[in-house]
Parts: C-alpha cells; sequence; structure tokens
C-alpha cells in the first residue's frame, strides 16, 4: 500500500509541475526547458519558510510558488522583451535553471550546499495531494478558459495576429510565465516535503525533460492530456524497472515520432470537461427530486 | 601581467571553440528559423567518436579528426532528413520543429550514455609542454584549437560569400521560397548547411574533450554557444563569432579573478544584461515580425 501511495504522491507532484508547464508551453506556445529551476525555488523556499519560519504548510507553499514566479520574472521580461519567439525563452530557461542549481550546490550556509537541505518532516500525504492536484486542475482550468487563457491562445497561434486584436504580448507572456513557474514551485515544495530533504540534485535537467515530455505526449492546448501523462511517465518507470535507463532515449524518440505523426499530442486542443458528469447529475437529481444539498463537486 | 594575457590567450581558444558551435546554431538559425538542439548531440557524438579511435584503434589524430567528422555529418544529415524534412515540407510550425529536435538531442545524448558510460575520459592526445612567449605560456593544444578553429571560419566564409553553391545558401537565409523559386535546389542546401554544421560541431567536440573531458553530457556546454550566439545576434554569422570571443575571454577572467565555480553563472547573467540592453545581440537584425 505504501508502494502505490508513494506512486500516487510523486504521479501528483509531476500532475501539478506539468499543468503549469502545460500552461505555458501548450496553451501560450512557449517552449521552456528549464522548469525543474522553478521547482527548486519554490521548494527551498517553501521548506525555509516551514523549518525556520514555522509557517503553516499550506501558506509556506503558496509563498513558495508565489517567489518561483516572481524569480520568473528575471528572465521573462528580457527575453519577451526582445519579441523574437521561442528560441532565446528556451535557452534562457535552460541557462536559469543550471544557474539555480549551480548556486544551490555551492551555498552551505542555509540550504545545505550539495548535501541538501535536510531534517524536513514528511507533510506531503495521500489526502494532501489530493486536495492539491484537484485545486491545481480547477484553477488551470479556470485560468485557460478564462480571458487571459485565450489571450495565451491568441499568443501561441499568431503573434502579429494577436496584437493587432489589442493583446498585450508582454503582459500575456509574463502572466502565463508567472502561473507556470508557481505551480512548478508549489510542486518542488510537495516535493520537498515529501521525501523529507531537497537536494539540488532532484532538479536537473532531466527533470525538466520529464515535465516537458508530459505536455508534448500528453497534448497541445489541453490540461487533461498533460495531467493523464504527466502520472503515466512517473508510474510506468516505476513499475517496469528495466525501462527506467531507457526511458529518456524513448522519449527522445517519441518526441519525433510524435512531431512527426501526431503533433497535437495524445489530446491535443481536447478540452477537459465535465459536461457528462452535470448530465449524469442532473439525471439523478430529476429522478430523486431532492433538494441537493451537498451540491456538485 | 602574465597571468593576465595568459588568460587573454586562453579565453581567446575557449572563444574559438564555441565560435564554431555558435556559428553552427546561426547558420540554421537564418535559414531555418529555428534553434537545432540537436547539436549538443551531435558534439558529444564527435567527441566519443573521436575518443575511440584513436584508444580503441590507435589511429594517429588527423585521422580519427577526419573519421570523426565524417561520422558526425552522417548522423546530423540523418536527423534532417528524418527528423526536421518532413515537418518543414509540412510546414509545422516552429515549436514542433524545437521539440522534434529537442527529441533528437535526448535520444542520442542518452544512447552514448547508455552504450559508452557516463564517466569523464582523458582524451589521449599529449597536450602537455607549453610553450613561452616571453613569461607567457600558451598551451599547444590551446594554440591549435585556436588556430584551427579560425581557419575553418575563414574557410567558411570563404564557401559562403565566393562559391556558387554558397550564394545559395545565403539566398535561402534571405528567404527561402523565393530561392527556391530563383531556382535554388532546397535540398541540397539543407544538406550543405546541416554537412557544414555538422562538421563544425565534431571538430568543436573534439577540442573541448581535449581541453576538459569526453563524457555524454558535455553537450551541456553548447548553452555557452548559443549565449555567443544571441549576445552576438541570432542568424548572424559574424554576431556569432564575436559574442563567442566575447564570452570566452569573459569566462576565463571570470574564472581567473573571481570565482572558477560561479563561472557559468556570470555567463548567465551577461546573456541577461546583453538581452535587456540590445534585445537583437549586437550585430542581429531587428527580430520584429513583420506583416
Amino acid at each position: 500500500m505504501g508502494y502505490i501511495n508513494a506512486i500516487i504522491i510523486l504521479g501528483g507532484i509531476n500532475v501539478i509541475a506539468a499543468l503549469g508547464v502545460a500552461i505555458l508551453t501548450g496553451y501560450t506556445g512557449l517552449f521552456s526547458i528549464g522548469h525543474a529551476g522553478f521547482m527548486a525555488l519554490g521548494g527551498y523556499m517553501c521548506a525555509i519558510m516551514v523549518m525556520e519560519f514555522n509557517v503553516p504548510f499550506a501558506i509556506a507553499l503558496l509563498i513558495g510558488g508565489t517567489f518561483a514566479g516572481l524569480c520568473s520574472f528575471i528572465i521573462g521580461y528580457p527575453a519577451f522583451r526582445s519579441r523574437l519567439r521561442g528560441d532565446y525563452f528556451a535557452i534562457a530557461t535552460l541557462g536559469f535553471s543550471e544557474a539555480i542549481r549551480l548556486v544551490l550546490n555551492n551555498t552551505y550556509e542555509v540550504v545545505g550546499g550539495a548535501f541538501g537541505y535536510m531534517g524536513m518532516s514528511t507533510l506531503t500525504t495521500l489526502p494532501v495531494i489530493l486536495i492539491a492536484v484537484a485545486l491545481a486542475l480547477y484553477f488551470a482550468h479556470m485560468f485557460v478558459t478564462s480571458q487571459y487563457g485565450k489571450n495565451c491562445i491568441a499568443v501561441s497561434q499568431d503573434e502579429v495576429a494577436a496584437q493587432m486584436m489589442g493583446v498585450n504580448l508582454l503582459r500575456t507572456k509574463l502572466i502565463a510565465l508567472f502561473i507556470s513557474a508557481f505551480y512548478a514551485g508549489v510542486a518542488g515544495g510537495l516535493l520537498g516535503f515529501y521525501m523529507a530533504y531537497l537536494s539540488p540534485s532532484f532538479f536537473s535537467i532531466t527533470r525538466s525533460s520529464d515535465l516537458l515530455a508530459a505536455v508534448v505526449f500528453g497534448g497541445i492546448q489541453s490540461l487533461i492530456g498533460p495531467f493523464i501523462t504527466a502520472f503515466v511517465l512517473i508510474a510506468v518507470p516505476e513499475l517496469l524497472r528495466f525501462f527506467a535507463e531507457w526511458r529518456l532515449v524513448v522519449y527522445g524518440l517519441l518526441f519525433v515520432v510524435v512531431m512527426l505523426f501526431r503533433p497535437q499530442g495524445l489530446l491535443g486542443y481536447v478540452e477537459m470537461n465535465f459536461a457528462f458528469a452535470r448530465r449524469w447529475w442532473s439525471k439523478l437529481t430529476a429522478k430523486k427530486d431532492t433538494s441537493a444539498k451537498g451540491g456538485a463537486a | 601581467m602574465e597571468l593576465f594575457f595568459q588568460q587573454i590567450v586562453s579565453g581567446i581558444s575557449i572563444g574559438a571553440v564555441y565560435s564554431l558551435l555558435a556559428v553552427g546554431y546561426a547558420l540554421v538559425y537564418s535559414v531555418y528559423n529555428f534553434t537545432n538542439w540537436a547539436f549538443d548531440a551531435f558534439m558529444a557524438f564527435g567527441a566519443f567518436m573521436a575518443f575511440y579511435a584513436i584508444s580503441l584503434f590507435f589511429m594517429p589524430f588527423w585521422a580519427a579528426a577526419l573519421i570523426s567528422i565524417v561520422l558526425t555529418i552522417v548522423l546530423s544529415v540523418g536527423s534532417e532528413r528524418l527528423a526536421y524534412r518532413p515537418l518543414r515540407l509540412r510546414k509545422a510550425p516552429r515549436l514542433f520543429m524545437m521539440i522534434s529536435a529537442m527529441g533528437a538531442n535526448l535520444m542520442i545524448v542518452n544512447l552514448l550514455n547508455l552504450i559508452f558510460g557516463g564517466s569523464f575520459r582523458r582524451f589521449p592526445v599529449d597536450a602537455a609542454k607549453p610553450f613561452f612567449i616571453g613569461n607567457v605560456s600558451i598551451g599547444r593544444m590551446d594554440l591549435l584549437a585556436g588556430a584551427i578553429s579560425f581557419a575553418i571560419l575563414a574557410l567558411l566564409w570563404w564557401f559562403l560569400y565566393r562559391t556558387k553553391p554558397g550564394l545559395g545558401v545565403r539566398a535561402s537565409s534571405i528567404d527561402i521560397m523565393t530561392a527556391s523559386l530563383m531556382g535554388v535546389n532546397n535540398d541540397a542546401v539543407a544538406f550543405i548547411i546541416f554537412a557544414v554544421t555538422g562538421a563544425l560541431s565534431s571538430v568543436a567536440g573534439v577540442f573541448y574533450g581535449i581541453k576538459y573531458a569526453v563524457f555524454p553530457y558535455m553537450g551541456l556546454v553548447t548553452i555557452k554557444a548559443m549565449i555567443a550566439s544571441i549576445v552576438g545576434g541570432l542568424g548572424s554569422l559574424p554576431g556569432a563569432v564575436v559574442g563567442s570571443l566575447i564570452l570566452g575571454v569573459l569566462e576565463t577572467l571570470v574564472a581567473g579573478y573571481i570565482s572558477s565555480t560561479y563561472r557559468d553563472l556570470f555567463s548567465f547573467l551577461f546573456l541577461v544584461i546583453i538581452l535587456l540592453f540590445f534585445p537583437n545581440g549586437l550585430m542581429g537584425k531587428s527580430g520584429d515580425e513583420k506583416l
């Protein structure tokens, strides 16, 4: 049972981070290969808040996320201002995450350097992760269906056309980046308080590739696609141990194959939707004709 | 003062190696408007091929380098055929090209890691005996790397500006559609570009392997080359060379006088500062898209 628990919790953490990447890469069309850096920022900030300042876990998670979001402007502003799409930004994210790892690895004062930040307790339990994933999915859904989300989609489709329709490119991209980094930061905090310690090696380029893989396979402009694949990509290497070391080779091959044959990904452009649940619910309530006090989720 | 000159020479030599990679990025970017992320894998592949040609088959250095160049060209052109060309013909969005390139990179690097193992290998070349100009000592390999890199860049310049196929490449970099209407063979241009960039990355991989070590993730240094090509202005070849030399010298000076641990942090800060004050790089064209 503990084993299944571990897979669900690690999968859930990956899902939250992947939803952040989905907002940035899937919806806004910006390519990040350094989200592990934001996870590290959020994770360490959250850990420091809880351990040094006795901040409650939930609030510390939000602080960690916000901190990661604010730090994302360091690369977001110069890269987006130059108005060249994609490439600058992707390189900047990669450089940023490597820079953060370098600093964490060599700062021994508070964060413990290469040994990691130790002595944390396990606060991320199954109920916590389920609530966190549900909230993350709900807010991501609200975001992408809001006006801001529509701006993001417009930017990903055609920047020039979006600008002509009055979309502020810089602002839209920065908002998407902030939210995306926020998600990564919260995921980092959850990861730290599940593993009970944080080490810079958690946040290597491999983790960024994993997150990107989840979004590429799951599908562009979809939340439910990356949601499923982010979970599957954690569970499969766990269940098939022999596959673990070949994982990245296979991901690489699949990246190319997916782009060649199904570039929209598994569930590209498929929006998550609860219409079927609402229909069931209305059928149920219509038959029984009770005053549904509990309220639908 | 000797130390300072030594740093400058060493910086120019590593900058020359960066410039091979940066020019490769710039060349692909100028024609196809996307960054060839698989470059980092080509570089590691080239270094590994040369390493094994010497250590397993006891080839002389020049023969090993030649074999590595040929094999890397095959890999580079092959990856263009398999991973990029179908997307290009379909006029797929750039995001897809980037993901495809990223996938090729992920696959090749991790294959190298699985097949050869992740250990650091010393390149089996005798790089000892520096020679002296006054009191400034210069590593022989530093000098060789710098000299060969500049020779290759000169050759590339001659090819692009003085030959007919070079004219085709330059025409394609201005507008690939119009160039093909004027009778430039698009596929031939793609072949030339990926063959040239494959050769460049292989040479850079060999020199970098000699200076530091040969290992599967050595290609991570291509971040520096990307930074250099952005500093110089994406898509500009002279810009890529200038950016690389500035970055190489800056890095060795930081490593020598401030902190060798935080060397990479400074290169990254440099990128952010350049992007803030020169959004198009030092020599780049305006990046604004126009209708």
